[in-house]
């Protein structure tokens, strides 16, 4: 179930993905973000693109926070309260679609 | 040399009425293309674009010099008249033309970020540009 706004302790359970209508490449200082429905460009900060990158790559959000969380060298509590702002920021934009596994 | 080219140009150049064929081709494909693209996305409507089943199949001898030269034809067209001739319905104007006389294309869209943010949107064939690419070479973002 694709959802936009979820719970925090849902958020870390959920699969980040990049819709199709959505494309990004990252540059040496920013991440540009391409929404083919809107045809409006944004950007991303360095930071920013990094956690795109892995929130598309991992099995879920936890998962992600997890690498960020190693990477930085941050507390997982402090990485995983950012990627719950960034990826309701992204998916109110359509840029990424949170995947809730349905209950059994 | 200059000369020579003009020269080249010039044996290039359409009769009148086949000119203003072309001219009017451009024109109908820029309102279809805006028309498809105010009514979904823009793969969508470069799918719709380069949808000809009538084009020919075989390869087309001097496909890059014809689509440089309808590069020219839709630039020129589409500048002269009160329409929007940016970059990208250029590019949807000309992926059409190559379209209907089997000539395979790629649109390319680039971004270039930063403060001077700028976007920019050309059409390859074989992997040689159609239109202008201008600085956005290096900054490709999406090839439909």
């Amino acid at each position: 179930v694709a959802q936009s706004n979820i719970p925090a302790d849902d958020l870390m359970t959920a699969r980040a993905q990049v819709p199709d209508h959505v494309v990004f490449r990252t540059f040496a200082a920013e991440t540009v973000v391409l929404n083919l429905e809107t045809g409006k460009y944004h950007g991303l900060n360095p930071i920013g693109g990094r956690m795109l990158e892995v929130l598309s790559e991992s099995p879920s959000v936890a998962a992600a926070a997890a690498v960020l969380a190693r990477e930085y060298g941050e507390p997982i509590a402090r990485i995983q309260a950012d990627l719950h702002e960034f990826c309701s920021e992204l998916a109110q934009r359509g840029l990424l679609q949170l995947r809730v596994a349905a209950a059994a | 040399v200059p000369a020579l080219g003009a020269l080249e140009e010039a044996r290039e150049a359409l009769p009148a009425g086949r000119k203003a064929a072309l001219a009017f081709e451009i024109l109908a494909t820029y309102l279809r293309a805006r028309w498809l693209l105010a009514r979904g996305d823009l793969p969508g409507a470069v799918a719709t674009l380069r949808d000809a089943p009538d084009a020919p199949s075989a390869p087309v001898p001097g496909s890059h010099r014809i689509g440089r030269r309808l590069g020219r034809a839709v630039v020129n067209t589409l500048s002269v008249l009160p329409v929007d001739s940016r970059c990208l319905m250029r590019s949807l104007v000309l992926t059409r033309l190559l379209a209907r006389r089997g000539i395979p294309a790629t649109l390319v869209i680039s971004a270039r970020p930063g403060p001077e943010f700028g976007a920019h949107a050309w059409v390859e064939h074989a992997g040689r540009p159609l239109l202008p690419v201008g600085d956005f070479a290096d900054a490709r973002l999406l090839e439909l």
